[in-house]
């Protein structure tokens, strides 16, 4: 993939997970199996998931609780059962801005390596967070520094 | 093994944000810092609207480049002055909190997937006696 100078950050985990490409692309892909594992509050939480799983298409995760009410939702970008899944991720944990997360499963005799990447994009939404970041940096040393004098 | 892997990247990453940190106690250089984060500059351009020699903000700008937050790129004969955004990415900790996220996500789903196999071993009688 060309990447320019300006690539955000990114963070990516592998794993060797003991189960067949296609099971795990599924679980990726499929709303009913989505909502068993994707919802990170524990407890009796709503989770809802759709998907129009095609390039272009789109899909969200919403999770409902007592307190609170989160969606996560993006569009897919490729869709290559069960090699490669890519599509965009917004969400309250990215700050609402939209980032990348890419898929990829290569299978190891009865296992497969899931490689997981999430990238932070460099749009000028992006860079005015950083920005922003700076500024808000900024400002709380300026109070750490003038609250110690 | 892992573990300790785990335990040299957290020094490093800590080390890393004590430089940023110290970096950017000294109000010049956060000056600096927020000179460049609207675009980048060349040296000269940073020093201008500081009351001091040329030198003695070149000072400045070689512990922000030190610690990171800044880079330094040449274009012709002109020293370019940069916010490296990476170091910001580590400073709000957007890395840390997404690696998190993601290892207990993958964590509930291979919990998921030993789940859906015991469902499986449980079910292939069945399925046999329905093929036939």
């Amino acid at each position: 993939m060309g990447r320019g100078e300006t690539t955000g950050a990114i963070v990516q985990i592998r794993r060797r997970v003991s189960a067949t490409a296609e099971q795990i692309f599924d679980l990726w892909t499929k709303p009913d199996l989505m909502v068993r594992w994707m919802s990170p509050y524990p407890g009796a939480v709503d989770c809802k998931a759709s998907c129009d799983l095609r390039p272009g298409g789109h899909f969200s995760l919403v999770m409902s609780s007592a307190e609170s009410n989160r969606e996560v939702s993006g569009t897919y970008v490729q869709v290559d059962r069960p090699h490669k899944l890519v599509f965009t991720w917004t969400g309250p944990l990215t700050n609402n801005v939209e980032t990348l997360v890419t898929v990829e499963l290569n299978p190891r005799g009865d296992e497969t390596d899931l490689v997981l990447t999430h990238e932070r994009l460099p749009t000028p939404a992006i860079y005015e967070g950083h920005t922003k970041g700076w500024g808000n940096i900024l400002n709380h040393l300026a109070d750490a520094v003038s609250k110690s004098f | 093994m892992i573990e300790i892997e785990a335990r040299k990247e957290a020094a490093s990453r800590t080390a890393r944000l004590d430089a940023v940190f110290a970096a950017l106690a000294d109000p010049t250089r956060r000056a600096i810092v927020e000179r460049l984060s609207r675009s980048e500059a060349r040296v000269t351009e940073v020093a201008e609207p500081f009351d001091m020699s040329l030198n003695a903000v070149s000072k400045h700008i070689r512990v922000l480049e030190a610690s990171g937050v800044v880079e330094r790129h040449k274009k012709g004969r002109d020293h370019i002055l940069s916010i490296n955004t990476h170091s910001l990415d580590e400073v709000d900790g957007w890395i840390e909190r997404m690696r998190g996220y993601w290892e207990k996500r993958l964590n509930a789903m291979e919990r998921l997937l030993g789940e859906l196999k015991k469902d499986r071993q449980m079910g292939p009688k069945d399925r046999k006696r329905g093929s036939r």
